[in-house]
């Protein structure tokens, strides 16, 4: 390395700790600043993160060989073989959700909502045409619970990530909601979620060499000035001055116990660069809950009826028009599947992230403490079923008490409601029912 | 450059009294005058030999803007002090002759202390339309036409789809202007051109023009439908987020979304509108906004055009208020929160051109040529920041250097633009040019006055060329920026200056007196008044007498019904109310209701604003304040007698026999400024005689009297256009020579009073600036 590449590197480590010394607060969206000291709260902490991926799974290459402690894992959970004894992949669990809206739809936009689609006038492919869901998603409500109590309020309270999101509002591209008719839009651009998490990088970067330059010119020209007009100019001097001084004070008041991870400026948001996508997303996640910003988060890949080209797979078709191919395409299958995998990688990345990470001010690994869900708006692609979806729990052991290392098969007709149930009581919020009442029968599942 | 000037006025002011001083064409001998030796034996002892004063005598400085008759009489009768009966008469007049043209007159005071520009950063207002043209420059020639062509166009698709999946379907398409977006298509379907019939069910109807917003300020959008709707305001690329998105429709309920954008006044806006309806049962869509002062209401025709516009990049940081200390907005002060929300403007900036990187540069990601495409862009956006070229080695500190240090070219593109915008030479135009009156400074003094902005390309293009030597020229470029929405912009903020128009924001009225009164009545009061103003000054005549006389007034059918027009119906009319002797703004009942108290009227307040801003006369800050206090007075008294009563005192009469009468005058309309006949059971009178400080008497019998007073007073005309004066040019009058404010009104009466020839007249003086050498 030589010295201008050694200077670099370290303007770019003072910069990145400058982002989090507040230093430059006016210019911020926000500060870093924790509601909850670390390592005050009472308890073990709790989290939980939901990744999604669209347009179904591969029933055969998914659900493993065997049942309960006994079981194999095929391909697609294969990225997870690490972790097997820290998950559940859940069996026979059904969105039961009827209603107005086609099978997309009511896949994405019920999934964490538990409830029916309002009439309205978006037609998918069948079906009579919908609007937004008529409730609250799950993630928002354990969201809301939290940040309604002192010990486990943080500064955002969730945070909805996107990868490969189109930029477009509809059932199909939402699964959050805040309410009924309030779909919450995740961002995927991590630009975006950089300045909403750290505030501004690259402007307070240009910012340190332009004020040497304003400072520089008021001095010039201010001692060419009569002494009235000086004062003016001598006033904002002492500004800029100021100005300059916090931006190059120390990071004595580093709050943050883990610092910002960097985040290529200039990488865009095209299909093609959606792998690095993905892992910056995963980075900026894992950071802010390391940081307790939140308690709550979503990854949300693509959408439902995602058309992704996973050129990186060497796959070139669309991935919701290969959905469609019937089981005896076995080219097809064979690419549905390696997109699975590819999504389980993801999710393995984002798990290993968490399992590295010590749980700040609390024993173990933030893994312990975070409850992982991955789930798809279909069972399987080609028929449009919403029964037998497949999801996956892992890690949070200290926070939820279930019991992990095993494939769990519900009860027949079991509806996802209760397993939100049972989450929500796990995370110490005690409802009776969640979403629309009538599949909540039978309470929460029992997953201890 | 600018020199600060010698503060002393004894040292000054020998020199200069030693000489003589021409007035109107005839030598004024001062140093053989025969009040010199009245002055010198009577006076000096506390006055200074210069009218200085002495401040351990409690003698204040001998300077102001009384005539010489004025000082002759208030000598005749107050002095010397105690010994008044020396000095009356033909020596009092002698001895006023004498000050008045030695040092009492700002004439007198800008010859003893020379006046010039002061250096000052740009306002808030020209800071934000300087940095939206700035980088708006690179995409268009920096020209705003007035809207012409009303309405927006509709795109309207039919079709007869009855179930998903079926892509066998007929179809009808047409185009159309419709005026404004307000539809109720019940459960049918938009009529057809020329009365045909369809069997059609859906459709599909995209919008697309412009939107002109009047005022700067913050604008409330608000999509009102059953249906799927997306709108984009300013936004050309309907694949981004839009500025409404309400495509999805629930239960075909009527829903309302709204999102607040700023925008900068006298400018368009692109606008499209998609909206569709699919097998819902009833389809509804309106376009409605909420401007800085107006009503919420569907967006009316005469903002909307047909016409395409550029992006507009508007930033959205809110700038602190401007020191109005001097009774017009100066950037005379910096403070911290001014500098922060400066540095987050240019932040803005640099994202928006970034974003727009290769169009602005007239480049793409492949071009071999990208980096000197770059690197060119820079160096001509740091010209046009500084209002010049570069010279000597600016382009390599201000643009080479920004990309030998950063990583890549979007960094050193980031840099120049958050430079440009921060930099003290943008900041302070003064500070840009060697002359004053140097080709480049005359067209940064054209656009600043006129626009509260850049120069554009035409102004450059003449700068380049020496035409700005040529003042014909410069009359001529004057005249043709006028014609823009940004002229007419700084024309508004003149009128919201001169007529103190925020004085009615949040304004509460007593609810039991006056339940008519409402937030949505104020705002149709605002709207009423400046059409009233806009109708006046962008006419033809564009005659400033009429802004005094005209008798007509603005009223819609809610208005109507308050102020005596209660069959009207509707959108605003002109009508004229003849027995209530309206005239002009001072009767607006904007204004009434604004210089009034809760629940009653206020003839201070209303005869101090005639007194300062209409009629033009001085008044000092009163001796000591006394509140109103209504309930200190007996509860028959009408509002005159209380006023007569409270400022019956000598001391509160130097001011109040002016403020007084012309207060009297409007007390036949109510603390809302509805014509009444009675107060307190007992008639009203509104008959005064007005005392003004030049001697005269006149006799006030109602508005109508102030009204023509001003219209015909030189004092009154030199009082308006020392304010369009400051509010254009930001810098004092006097700085454009003695002289200046006599020629000016000169010019106003010769071009019969036209206010848009006057602001010409006044940015072509704004291009000469007293010279601090000569």
């Amino acid at each position: 390395m030589n010295a201008l590449e050694r200077s670099l590197q370290n303007r770019r480590q003072f910069l990145r700790r400058l982002g989090i010394t507040g230093a430059a607060a006016p210019f911020l969206s926000g500060l870093p600043g924790m509601s909850s000291a670390l390592g005050a709260q009472a308890g073990s902490k709790k989290r939980v993160v939901i990744m999604f991926s669209p347009n179904g799974t591969i029933p055969d290459e998914f659900w493993p060989e065997g049942e309960g402690k006994d079981f194999k894992f095929k391909r697609i959970l294969k990225p997870l073989e690490k972790y097997r004894n820290r998950m559940t992949v859940m069996n026979g669990i059904n969105n039961r959700i009827g209603g107005d809206g086609d099978r997309h739809m009511r896949g994405m936009s019920c999934l964490l909502t538990g409830t029916e689609l309002f009439p309205g006038n978006i037609q998918g492919g069948s079906d009579s045409p919908a609007g937004w869901a008529s409730g609250i998603s799950i993630d928002q409500e354990i969201r809301n619970f939290f940040q309604s109590r002192e010990d486990t309020a943080t500064r955002f309270g969730s945070l909805e990530f996107g990868v490969a999101v189109p930029n477009r509002a509809d059932p199909w591209t939402r699964m959050s909601y805040a309410g009924p008719n309030q779909p919450v839009a995740p961002i995927d651009d991590p630009r975006k979620m950089m300045e909403k998490l750290y505030g501004k990088m690259d402007d307070k970067e240009s910012l340190v060499s332009v004020v040497d330059e304003v400072r520089t010119d008021l001095q010039k020209i201010s001692s060419q000035l009569g002494a009235e007009d000086r004062a003016l100019l001598d006033k904002h001097l002492s500004l800029v001055r100021d100005l300059e001084t916090e931006l190059s004070r120390s990071d004595e008041d580093t709050e943050l116990a883990h610092p910002v991870p960097e985040v290529d400026p200039t990488i865009e948001l095209v299909n093609d660069n959606t792998p690095r996508l993905s892992r910056i997303q995963i980075d900026l996640l894992v950071n802010a809950l390391a940081n307790d910003m939140s308690r709550v988060a979503t990854l949300q890949y693509m959408r439902s009826v995602g058309q992704a080209r996973m050129n990186w797979l060497g796959i070139e078709e669309g991935h919701h028009g290969l959905s469609h191919e019937p089981d005896n395409n076995k080219e097809a299958v064979e690419k549905l599947t390696k997109i699975n995998e590819w999504f389980c990688g993801e999710l393995a990345y984002l798990v290993e992230r968490l399992d590295q990470t010590p749980e700040p001010g609390q024993d173990g690994s933030m893994l312990d403490h975070t409850l992982v869900v991955w789930l798809n708006e279909l069972g399987k692609g080609n028929s449009h079923t919403l029964n037998n979806i497949p999801f996956v729990l892992i890690g949070g052991e200290k926070s939820t008490g279930f019991q992990m290392g095993r494939y769990f098969k519900a009860p027949k007709d079991t509806a996802h409601n209760r397993l939100w149930l049972a989450i929500a009581r796990a995370m110490g919020h005690e409802i009776e029912t969640f979403g629309t009442a009538k599949y909540c029968e039978g309470g929460p599942l029992d997953l201890a | 450059m600018y020199k600060a000037f010698p503060k002393s006025l004894l040292f000054l002011g020998h020199l200069l009294l030693a000489g003589s001083i021409v007035i109107s064409g005839k030598a004024i001998d001062l140093e053989n005058h025969p009040g010199k030796a009245i002055y010198q034996k009577l006076c000096l002892e506390c006055h200074g030999a210069t009218g200085e004063g002495a401040d351990d005598l409690d003698v204040d400085p001998l300077v102001g803007t009384r005539t010489i008759e004025s000082l002759a009489g208030r000598i005749d009768r107050t002095m010397p002090e105690d010994e008044e009966h020396l000095c009356v008469g033909d020596d009092a007049k002698k001895v006023a002759e004498y000050v008045y043209h030695a040092f009492y007159s700002p004439e007198a005071q800008a010859k003893l202390q020379p006046v010039t520009t002061e250096l000052t950063r740009l306002t808030a207002p020209q800071l934000q339309n300087s940095v939206t043209d700035l980088i708006g420059s690179f995409l268009n020639p920096g020209h705003n036409p007035e809207i012409t062509n009303r309405g927006l166009k509709g795109s309207y698709t039919l079709d007869d789809r009855k179930r998903a999946g079926n892509n066998d379907y007929k179809r009808e398409q047409f185009d159309r202007i419709d005026p404004q977006i307000r539809f109720d298509f019940g459960s049918g379907i938009p009529e057809l051109p020329e009365g045909k019939e369809s069997k059609m069910t859906q459709f599909r109807i995209t919008w697309r023009g412009s939107i002109y917003a009047r005022d700067t300020g913050i604008y409330e959008f608000t999509l009102r439908t059953r249906n799927g709707a997306k709108l984009y305001i300013n936004e050309h690329d309907t694949k981004l987020e839009p500025t409404i998105d309400a495509w999805v429709a629930p239960n075909n309920e009527v829903r309302e979304e709204s999102e607040k954008v700023k925008l900068l006044g006298g400018r368009r806006y692109y606008v499209t509108l998609e909206f569709f309806k699919y097998k819902e049962e009833k389809s509804l869509i309106e376009l409605l906004w909420k401007t800085p002062h107006g009503p919420r209401e569907p967006i009316p025709n005469r903002y909307l055009t047909t016409d395409h516009s550029h992006p507009v990049f508007v930033a959205q940081t809110t700038l602190p208020a401007d020191d109005r200390s001097y009774g017009y907005e100066r950037g005379s002060s910096v403070s911290r929160v001014w500098l922060d929300a400066l540095t987050s403007t240019a932040f803005e900036a640099a994202d928006h051109v970034i974003k727009n990187l290769d169009r602005l540069a007239r480049t793409k990601d492949d071009d071999p040529e990208r980096e000197k495409k770059l690197k060119d862009f820079a160096a001509e956006f740091t010209s046009r920041a500084f209002r010049r070229p570069l010279r000597g080695n600016e382009r390599d500190l201000y643009v080479e250097k920004h990309f030998r240090e950063t990583e890549s070219l979007e960094d050193a593109i980031r840099r120049t633009v958050i430079y440009g915008v921060t930099s003290p030479y943008f900041l302070y135009p003064g500070t840009s040019f060697d002359s004053p009156r140097g080709p480049w400074a005359r067209a940064s003094a054209l656009a600043l006055s006129l626009w509260d902005s850049l120069p554009d390309q035409k102004l450059r293009n003449h700068a380049q060329n020496g035409n700005l030597e040529k003042p014909k020229f410069v009359e001529q470029e004057a005249w043709r920026m006028l014609h823009d929405g940004r002229a007419r912009n700084k024309m508004n903020g003149f009128f919201e200056h001169w007529l103190e128009l925020s004085r009615a924001d949040d304004m509460a009225k007593d609810t039991q007196k006056f339940p008519d009164y409402s937030d949505g009545m104020l705002t149709d009061l605002r709207t009423s008044l400046d059409l009233f103003i806009e109708d006046i000054v962008w006419s033809e005549a564009s005659d400033y007498r009429k802004l005094l006389l005209s008798d007509h007034l603005y009223l819609n059918g809610r208005l109507g019904k308050i102020y005596g027009k209660p069959d009207l119906k509707g959108g605003f009319q002109k009508v004229s109310l003849p027995a209530e002797g309206r005239t002009g703004v001072i009767t607006h009942p904007f204004l009434l209701t604004a210089f009034s108290y809760h629940n009653n009227t206020s003839p201070i307040h209303r005869g101090v604003f005639l007194t300062k801003n209409i009629v033009g006369l001085p008044l000092k800050p009163p001796p000591e304040a006394i509140e109103f206090e209504d309930s200190k007075f007996p509860p028959n008294l009408t509002m005159r007698e209380k006023v007569t009563e409270m400022t019956r005192a000598k001391a509160c009469m130097a001011c109040h026999s002016m403020i007084n009468p012309l207060g009297f005058s409007l007390e036949k309309y109510d603390a809302i400024g509805r014509w009444r006949t009675e107060d307190q059971g007992k008639p009203i009178d509104d008959d005064s005689v007005l005392r003004t400080d030049y001697g005269n008497q006149i006799d006030i019998k109602g508005p109508r009297d102030v009204a023509e007073y001003a219209a015909n007073s030189p004092a009154a005309h030199a009082a308006f256009i020392r304010q369009l004066f400051h509010h254009a040019t930001k810098q004092p009058l006097l700085a454009y020579g003695v002289d200046t404010e006599d020629r000016l009104v000169e010019h106003f009466r010769n071009t019969n009073f036209n206010i848009r020839h006057l602001l010409v007249e006044i940015a072509v003086t704004a291009t000469n600036p007293s010279l601090p050498d000569s």
